[in-house]
């Protein structure tokens, strides 16, 4: 998250080969929570989203402030603030090992009920009050049903929406049709229910500009990331979970277009001086599946001392490549087909390699497009849904890459209690030995 | 007569006891069973494809032995107890498996049953979430496609005459049921909750043509009882895949009766019919998605979404509730606090288990079933 670790890190090493990019993000976040606190003052019409919902443009084309929730659970951990709330979701009975950020949203909401204002000293001024809550289906329960819970502290109205994720065998166009039907119901459904929030009509010119915008925006972004597959690499996953904030929080920010076209160019600079994140990178890693430990981001710097840089990483994934079809003038069936076609493309491709596993189909991609050494995953206690099929994900690549180096790294997403420094860097220390024994053999 | 009528309880046991017998038995026949996991698989087309339908349990209280290397310890762990008997090859004789996409673990599970174990037919069916016209519509094409799927698989087609027989049949079943729950309803109950957990789990690993003989027999059976009251603590437990009777033995031990149930495995799995004025598959999506699980959204507030455990309440006169959920399950724990604000609402007290399965901690929970028996017989008095 875009954040300063409040406590420490004695360590800290990687501010140096940062990118001027990644430096802009803090800035952006405090703009972001104040614009949301201003917008509330306003009486603008305030929601409560999740990120990767294909819903951004149609928010911002009916002028609906976003707050992404989840994204304030990361904040609260990387400032080590996230227990306070943590202890108070326990306290009116939520299970210890409920997502995370689901916690902390839940103790958020449920501190602000008791005390009618915000919780005191909340990091970056806190979340201002909702007027509505946008759940979706996509990537994990919690998703939807943390807002529901919150039906015990507000009467906020709310709209779940299925987001679909085709399973990984589908026959993909057989199914594209009734999945592209049913998303596309999905949006229709909450653009009524803005319309009835708002008193606004929905203006489709100007969704479908905002859609082709956010389009611009990602291929942008997607242009950058390809540029990491240099060698020295230009750009660590330290900075990649710092630079996707904007694409995920203000995709619809024309600022969002300009800082990923700066992004390009700061890359395309350190590419071609061939610049990159240490000075002698011996080792390549890919970070896998699994929301990064929040609270202790310091750590990846540690395998930078052994010269190992993050090249790639398969969490706060750019999203697919998507070709807009000419032919379909609706907005929202261009939103709904591409959310379709996105969230199939790796089960697509996965398939077609004779039935591999999506998530394991994205690790193997990257393992060969960005000369990766050696791989981490992050076990996090309380975010099943980043952590079950990470054992999948190491025992295909043990399939197709026997002797590839995998660690697993555990503790939790916002939970410091759960994270043991100096076992880690044990574990760090035996796994860059592997991993250069791997390296040698290998390239 | 009173010989006769012992046959179906004790047949319910064994079956319970060796869940695999009978359809291990059938597979050597040359007839096809297929694997399944939760109350959301329309197993109706199964039936109508003469394909024997066998809901996948796991074991209360069995360390896993290989589940370790394919699944991470902060998974559900009633899902890590499944796959690990299948690992042990328990499960070969399936023909196929269809793993509904209800849950964020059953989602993830199918990958890693597919990659790992291979079977020769798999399925994994998108259960919407949601609930709105166009939800229902999406579900029909998922059933249509899981029946397309296993016609291709066993190479012969269900006409909606087969499919209406089907429903025909698990309606009969879900029929029989019902009458077996109204009789917990007297003072003493006729059947005990251990007994009715053996009789479910054993419904679900044989063909629905002889769970129907079977129910027909306990019914007659437990109709005989005459049992004399003991005016024991009545109570409802709400939970999710309780397929095990060891739980509610406890609480009975303990000198409770458990009256009524909202489970997995219990009233959740047939409480609704499927409407047979409908076109099959219609009825189907409709009464699948009708089913109150915390996995599907359901708008309202608490008061709303739970009323239908206030009417069980009722009907069934709890006097408390016991809400069993398993750890690491996000949707029933993102539930439970307002289940139980709900519940007290209703002047009942609740006693909330967080299970942990593989090792069940049976043990310590004797002490906070007698400690809550002893407040409901304070406040009955
Ligand atoms: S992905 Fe993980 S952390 Fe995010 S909401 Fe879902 S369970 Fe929680
Ligand atoms: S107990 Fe919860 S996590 Fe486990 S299978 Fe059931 S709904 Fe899913």
């Amino acid at each position: 998250m875009a954040e300063e670790t409040k406590t420490e890190p004695k360590q800290k090493t990687s501010s140096a080969k940062s990118t001027e990019s990644a430096g802009k993000i803090r800035q952006i976040v405090k703009r972001m929570y104040k614009k949301a606190q201003q917008a509330k003052e306003e009486n603008r019409k305030i929601a409560y989203c999740m990120v990767m919902c294909n819903y951004e443009e149609i928010l911002e084309a009916m002028d609906v402030v976003q707050v992404y929730t989840e994204n304030y659970a990361g904040l609260c951990a990387v400032k080590r603030e996230a227990e306070q709330y943590m202890k108070k979701a326990q306290a009116v009975g939520y299970s210890d090992v409920l997502c995370g950020y689901a916690q902390v949203g839940i103790g958020f909401d449920a501190w602000r009920h008791e005390l009618g204002a915000m919780p005191p000293d909340a990091p970056d001024g806190g979340m201002p009050e909702p007027d509505m809550l946008l759940g979706c289906s996509m990537g994990c329960d919690p998703r939807w049903k943390w807002y529901q819970a919150l039906g015990r502290y507000k009467d906020t109205p709310i709209y779940n929406m299925e987001v679909l994720m085709p399973p990984s065998d589908a026959d993909f166009d057989a199914i594209r049709a009734y999945y592209v039907r049913y998303m596309a119901e999905e949006l229709r459904g909450l653009i009524a229910f803005l319309e009835k929030q708002t008193g606004k009509k929905m203006d489709y010119d100007r969704l479908t500009s905002i859609v082709k915008q956010v389009e611009e925006t990602r291929q942008w972004w997607r242009k950058a990331y390809e540029l990491r597959k240099a060698i020295p690499c230009p750009m660590s996953t330290q900075d990649h979970f710092v630079i996707f904030v904007p694409h995920h929080m203000l995709l619809t920010d024309p600022m969002t277009l300009d800082f990923y076209k700066g992004l390009y160019q700061e890359l395309k600079e350190r590419v071609d001086n061939e610049i990159g994140v240490i000075d002698d990178e011996k080792y390549r890693l890919l970070w896998g599946v699994g929301i990064p430990p929040w609270h202790s981001m310091y750590i990846l710097d540690y395998f930078q001392s052994f010269g190992a840089v993050f090249a790639a990483e398969t969490a706060y994934m750019i999203p697919e490549p998507f070709e807009m079809p000419y032919d379909i003038t609706d907005p929202v069936e261009l939103i709904a087909l591409r959310a379709f076609e996105r969230n199939s493309a790796i089960q697509r491709r996965g398939k077609e390699a004779g039935g591999v596993p999506p998530l394991a189909q994205a690790h193997l991609e990257r393992i060969k497009d960005f000369t990766i050494d050696g791989v981490v995953m992050h076990i996090t206690r309380s975010c099943r849904a980043a952590t079950m099929g990470q054992i999948l994900v190491r025992n295909v690549i043990r399939d197709y890459y026997p002797r590839l180096p995998v660690m697993f790294m555990e503790s939790d997403i916002v939970d410091v209690e759960t994270y043991s420094e100096a076992e880690t860097k044990n574990q760090i220390d035996t796994f860059m030995e592997m991993v250069d024994v791997y390296r040698k053999s290998h390239r | 007569m009173a010989k006769v009528a012992q046959r179906g309880l004790i047949k319910a046991q064994e079956l319970y006891e060796h869940r695999q017998t009978r359809a291990k038995e059938l597979a050597k026949k040359g007839k096809k069973v297929i694997g399944y996991f939760c109350s959301y698989t329309p197993v109706e087309i199964f039936t109508a494809l003469d394909l024997v339908p066998f809901r996948i349990q796991g074991k209360v209280g069995k360390p896993v032995e290989q589940a370790g290397q394919y699944l991470e310890s902060i998974v559900c762990p009633y899902v890590r107890s499944c796959f690990d008997i299948a690992l042990g090859g328990e499960l070969d004789f399936l023909s196929g498996v269809v793993i509904p996409h209800t849950c964020d673990a059953m989602h993830r599970l199918y990958d890693i049953w597919k990659y790992h174990l291979k079977p020769p037919y798999s399925y994994s069916l998108y259960v919407p979430h949601m609930t709105h016209q166009a939800s229902f519509d999406f579900f029909q094409k998922e059933i249509e496609n899981l029946k397309t799927g296993l016609e291709q698989f066993v190479g012969r087609s269900a006409s909606e005459q087969d499919l209406i027989k089907a429903i025909g049949l698990h309606n009969r079943s879900r029929a029989l049921l019902k009458e077996l729950y109204e009789l917990r309803k007297p003072e003493p109950p006729l059947i005990s909750g251990s007994e009715i957990i053996q009789v479910l789990v054993a419904g679900m690993t044989i063909p629905i043509e002889e769970f129907n003989e079977l129910l027909e027999d306990i019914l007659v059976e437990v109709h005989s009882r005459n049992p004399s009251a003991e005016n024991k603590p009545r109570l409802l437990i709400s939970g999710s895949e309780v397929d095990d009777d060891s739980l509610i033995r406890l609480v009975e031990e303990c000198g409770a009766d458990v009256v009524m149930d909202d489970l997995c495995t219990g009233s959740r799995f047939f409480w609704h019919d499927v409407d047979p004025s409908k076109e099959a598959i219609a009825g189907l999506a409709e009464r699948y998605l009708k089913i109150t699980c915390p996995r599907t959204y359901r708008p309202g507030k608490a008061a709303q979404r739970f009323n239908y455990l206030g009417d069980f309440i009722r009907e069934w006169k709890a006097q408390g509730v016991i809400l069993y959920t398993i750890r690491f399950c996000d949707t029933y724990q993102l539930d439970a606090p307002e289940m139980m604000d709900y519940i007290q609402s209703l002047g009942l007290p609740v006693l909330f288990l967080e299970d942990t399965y593989i090792t069940s901690p049976l043990g310590q929970w004797k002490t906070r079933v007698e400690a809550f028996l002893e407040t409901i017989e304070a406040r009955r008095e």
